[in-house]
């Protein structure tokens, strides 16, 4: 298998400056674009296995090119975002991007999202039916949820909000995201049933619930599935 | 169905409710009612004060006038006495009721004896009555007493019963508005035996009126008036307890009057039958005047006869309307139908006969059409119309003699051209020349002058052209029967030309009127700064009523002049009391009105939609306005306070934006700052984490590159922390600028070797001019403002070289940096020097830290510097940003020669 092409979309050199060594060093073949519309060309004629998008570029909004990616395209979107710009990294998650990173972040991070990314996009190929975190294992086919071989009784609810998880795991779902798809359209700002149910399931699923490690929070974001593979 | 309805009617009448919880929040007010003057009122209201203390109640003595009278000073004993305000009055020292101490002292109850007492010299009130009602706003209790004969409603019928006129007279909706009314009643018989021993007060003034007045016939009167009085209240509080609760009452339907008026002296006498017909029938009444849409305009005295009558009226509680139309019956009857009036009071005058025969009267004509409508006539008790002949002289127009003078010039005149033509051709109809005349003066002098002129006319006629010439005697009888025509015809026209001139006029006055109110609202209109609106208040007001004017906006919780004409207007201290009373409130006060009338000032309140915006005072002097004043008045202070309140709103939207402003440029520059330190930052912890997690797999010079990036960005932090720490220090003010001599060549070329290091691909040329003088100033500030606008240029100048430039101009060193980037756009210019302004996006990406030239002219201006962007610096493009030094030699050389 030849290696993964990343496009990295930064207008700041200094940014680029690293990371190409950092990806290439890491076993992947290396694009850079310093601006929204060379992003948008590379993303068409270079066909990346993923893109890593810093949301302020010079000519064009970040999320402006999430969005026209996600029209015809659905290659993983990493988003390098700073702390005061929370709104514009959710509404691109919202848009399609599938998770973000904060700047400044060590380049361990960056790469282990870049493989929970490459994962997900393999598992999309051929949907994974079995999947197993921090001793519990979940059984997609069967709809069997077990806690160390013991099942666990989980509402309807808590079993597809648990599965929306799973299905992204590894990256961060947003909040409007979760809502939408397990409640419907209609409660897209019904926070406070996630932050119950997902108390509930967390009661259920974690071994110590004040300290979850499966379903993490995503302050202001969302929740991450984190999976042994994760 | 049927159910319902009872549902709704045995449902509280909610504005009956509404009144009773407003009730809550005032004071009440118990009136001691007396017919007259020794029934005891001051005793029966101080046992009852007694009677309340030793229930430990809080009662306070606020004044009672004990006439020296033991009996009733023993019941003061053991009571709290207010002391009472000195006032000077007349040259004499009197003692006033202190309604400022009694607010003070806000006991829950406090008697205030004599309800009808004027009030004497600078008192905030003219009147106690007013006192009582400022203590019952302000939530205290008051006890008071009355006599009957003080009853504004009532005063004629006493001043009949009695024949004593009353002066001190109290409003009926003071008495109205009392939540208790106590009668204290003595028979009369007793009344008079304590008189006669004595035991009752009266003023020396009144000793010889008393033996009138303390009449059986008199008290038997007053004392029916009082119990009447009395049990009309008792009734409204039934009718009001049944309305609160809701019981089906023997009520009927609702009577409502309907009071005309006008400017005359009967109208005083309808308003208060009026008043007692209503309160009898537990009526509203509603009075109202109708004045000509044509303005035959009423003289200035009548007018104010009907303003009196007016204020009467809302004293004893009506409410008033004045209309305009032409119709006088069916403007009555349009008012009466939308009002659902039931009753129509107006008064009437029996004419005298021959007029009696010509008019029909109005209440005959709106007795033909007022179907469904009863109407009570009343009739003036003097002898039928006396004078209207006189009255008719009485408002003869102004400058009449001037009139005649005009009639007997055009007659003159008529009878000279008459006597011209005459030699050239016979005139059969001389007598049109006359006409002429009559219609002349009628036109420029109006009614007075066209009866004049048709009288001179006559005679002059009949002197210079009827036979026998020469004399007035007239030979022919059908001469005489030509010239009774003629004098006809002359007043009939005349009378019609004047009328005409009359209109012509009014229209005139009030196309100027509604021009002047037209022009000063496009003004208005133009302005939405306060205090244009305001001086285009004062003048308007000043040029309309050619009085002096002040306008009052609050601020900080009170009100302040803020314009005024003339300008140098100044208020005094009673002034200001009143304009703070109108604005509290929300009601006239100073001269002329019930408020603080010792002030030269009238003050009124400026309302707008959202309630009272300022207060606008005029001087009122001795004569108060006339009625188109007020009008004109009423119109500009409605448009002054909604410019105000708009100006107002401008305002406060503008601060708002200037806020909003404020806290999007606060969070622009935390964007940026934050930018400018993650950047660098986050360069840092990826090199660094590269490096150490991956660093094996990279070729050597991926590793070294990786090295120099942290270096570079470090370098990169370390500048802006420094620029932070510069500028926090410039807006501290702490920037101490040594005074040593500088060599600006050395540290022009320290500075540039500096900027070699950093930014090793730049090629930087300096030409500095060799012999070039010292300045006085901080060598490591310039080098720190070189090396900032090396850096600025560095980021900006394109690929170009940057080039540094040093010379003399006259007394001053001049030093460059120039760049040959894209340039500044002009509109910028002026900005460039702004904290945090940087050119390109606003979140200013990779655009550097916006600090480097504010920071530059701080240190600058520091060393009594100036610096200055220029755009295009040359080949229409770059930036030069160049300073300007005063040279040090130079300065001593005049200091030397100084």
């Amino acid at each position: 298998m030849s290696a993964e092409r990343i496009l990295v979309v930064d207008d700041e050199p200094q940014i680029q400056r690293f990371l190409r060594p950092a990806l290439l060093a890491a076993g992947y073949e290396v694009m850079e674009a310093a601006n929204g519309a060379q992003a948008l060309k590379a993303a068409v004629t270079a066909a990346p296995d993923i893109v890593i998008l810093d949301l302020g570029l010079p000519d064009m909004d970040g999320k402006d090119v999430v969005a026209n990616i996600r029209a015809w395209s659905q290659v993983p979107i990493i988003i390098l975002s700073a702390r005061d710009r929370e709104s514009e990294k959710i509404a691109a998650l919202d848009l399609g991007a599938d998770d973000y990173i904060e700047k400044p972040f060590g380049i361990g991070e960056l790469t282990a999202r870049i493989r929970a990314a490459l994962r997900h996009r393999i598992q999309m190929a051929g949907s994974q039916a079995q999947l197993t975190a921090d001793g519990l294992s979940i059984d997609m086919v069967k709809r069997v949820v077990t806690r160390d071989g013991a099942a666990l009784r989980l509402t309807p609810k808590e079993y597809d909000l648990l599965v929306m998880l799973a299905h992204h795991a590894g990256r961060v779902v947003t909040h409007r995201t979760l809502l939408t798809s397990v409640w419907g359209a209609a409660h897209g700002e019904d926070l406070h049933y996630l932050r119950v149910f997902i108390g509930q399931l967390r009661a259920k699923i974690e071994r110590d619930p004040g300290n979850p490690k499966i379903v993490r929070t995503e302050p202001g974001v969302g929740y991450r599935f984190v999976g042994d593979e994760d | 169905m049927p159910d319902n309805d009872r549902d709704l009617k045995s449902r509280p009448d909610p504005d009956a409710l509404l009144a009773l919880a407003e009730q809550g929040r005032r004071g009440k007010l118990t009136v001691f009612l007396g017919a007259a003057p020794g029934v005891g009122k001051t005793y029966a209201m101080l046992t009852r004060a007694r009677r309340l203390k030793e229930e430990g109640g809080d009662i306070v003595i606020g004044l009672v006038e004990t006439h020296g009278r033991s009996e009733t000073a023993a019941l003061l004993e053991g009571l709290e006495v207010l002391p009472r305000r000195q006032v000077l009055h007349n040259g004499r020292t009197l003692h006033e009721f202190d309604l400022d101490a009694a607010l003070a002292r806000r006991p829950r109850v406090i008697l205030v004896d004599e309800l009808a007492h004027t009030n004497f010299g600078e008192s905030r009130h003219p009147k106690r009555y007013q006192d009582i009602e400022e203590l019952v706003d302000a939530g205290i209790d008051v006890w008071t007493a009355l006599n009957i004969q003080h009853l504004e409603s009532l005063s004629d019928v006493v001043a009949q019963i009695a024949g004593v006129p009353v002066r001190e007279r109290v409003p009926d909706t003071v008495l109205n508005r009392a939540d208790d009314v106590l009668l204290v009643d003595l028979p009369p018989a007793e009344l008079i035996e304590r008189l006669k021993e004595g035991k009752v007060y009266l003023p020396d003034s009144a000793k010889r009126a008393a033996d009138r007045f303390f009449r059986l016939g008199n008290l038997t009167a007053l004392r029916e008036l009082a119990l009447r009085r009395t049990a009309d209240r008792v009734d409204d509080q039934m009718v009001d307890y049944l309305r609160q609760n809701a019981i089906e009452g023997p009520w009927g339907a609702a009577e409502r009057l309907l009071v005309c008026i006008g400017p005359d002296s009967l109208s005083e006498k309808v308003v208060r039958t009026a008043s007692r017909l209503a309160s009898g029938l537990n009526a509203d009444w509603l009075v109202v005047s109708v004045e000509r849409a044509d303005g035959e305009a009423e003289s200035g005295a009548a007018m104010r006869q009907l303003d009196e009558t007016f204020r009467l009226a809302e004293q004893l509680g009506a409410e008033t309307r004045r209309i305009i139309g032409n119709d006088f019956v069916e403007e009555i009857l349009k008012l009466a139908r939308r009002e659902h009036a039931t009753q129509i009071v107006i008064g009437t005058r029996r004419h005298r006969f021959p007029l009696r025969l010509l008019r029909r009267s109005l209440p005959d004509a709106l007795a033909a059409q007022a179907a469904g409508i009863a109407i009570h006539l009343v009739t003036d008790g003097s002898a039928p119309a006396a004078k209207p002949a006189a009255r008719r002289r009485s408002t003869l127009p102004e400058g009449w003699g001037r009139g005649v003078a005009i009639a007997a010039g055009a007659a003159a005149a008529a009878t000279a051209l008459g006597l011209l033509i005459e030699q050239f051709v016979v005139l059969q109809n001389i007598s049109l020349l006359f006409l002429l005349a009559v219609l002349v003066s009628a036109t420029y002098a109006g009614y007075v002058a066209a009866i004049a002129a048709a009288l001179i006319s006559v005679l002059a006629y009949n002197f210079c052209f009827i036979e026998p010439v020469g004399t007035f005697t007239v030979a022919e009888p059908h001469e005489v029967f030509a010239l009774f025509v003629f004098l006809a015809a002359a007043i009939l026209a005349g009378g019609l030309a004047s009328r005409v001139r009359e209109q012509a006029k009014t229209a005139r006055r009030r196309a100027a009127a509604t021009q002047a109110l037209y022009d000063f609202s496009r003004k208005l209109s133009g302005t939405a700064n306060a205090e244009d609106v305001l001086w285009a208040a004062v003048t308007q007001i000043q040029a309309t009523l050619r009085r002096n004017a002040a306008l009052l906006l609050p601020e900080d919780g009170d009100v302040r002049l803020m314009a005024a004409w003339p300008p140098d207007t100044e208020l005094g201290l009673t002034d200001t009391m009143a304009a703070r009373w109108a604005f509290e409130k929300k009601e006239a006060a100073g001269n002329g009105t019930g408020t603080l009338p010792n002030s030269p000032f009238q003050f009124r309140p400026l309302m707008s939609p959202h309630g009272v915006v300022g207060v606008f005072g005029f001087l009122q002097g001795d004569k108060p306005l006339e009625i188109n004043e007020e009008r004109a008045l009423a119109a500009i202070l409605d448009q002054t306070a909604i410019a105000v309140d708009r100006a107002r709103l401008s305002r406060e939207i503008l601060d708002q934006a200037a806020q909003l402003e404020g806290e999007k440029f606060l969070a622009a520059l935390l964007s940026s700052i934050s930018h400018d330190l993650r950047t660098p930052l986050a360069t840092i912890t990826g090199a660094v984490t590269s490096l150490r997690q991956l660093g094996e797999r990279m070729p050597e010079e991926s590793r070294d590159d990786l090295l120099k990036s942290i270096e570079e960005e470090s370098g990169r932090l370390t500048r802006f922390v420094a620029n932070l720490l510069d500028m926090t220090r410039i807006e501290a003010g702490t920037v101490n600028a040594k005074r040593d001599w500088v060599d600006v060549a050395d540290v022009v070329h320290s500075a540039v070797e500096r900027a070699r290091k950093y930014f090793p691909g730049r090629v930087f040329e300096t030409s500095i001019a060799p012999d070039l003088p010292l300045i006085r100033g901080d060598s490591v500030l310039l080098g720190q403002v070189i090396f900032n606008l090396l850096d600025n240029a560095n980021r900006f100048g394109g690929d170009e070289p940057v080039s540094v430039y040093g010379r003399r101009e006259e007394d001053e060193i001049v030093l460059s940096v120039t760049d040959l980037g894209k340039g500044i756009a002009a509109a910028d210019l002026d900005h460039v020097f702004d904290k945090f302004f940087r050119k390109g996006k606003p979140d200013g990406r990779s655009l550097g830290t916006g600090l480097g030239l504010s920071i530059s002219k701080g240190f600058v201006e520091a060393m009594d510097g100036r610096i200055k962007a220029e755009s295009p610096a040359m080949k229409r493009r770059g930036t030069r940003i160049s300073m300007r030094f005063p040279a040090a030699e130079a300065a001593i050389v005049e200091k030397e020669r100084g």
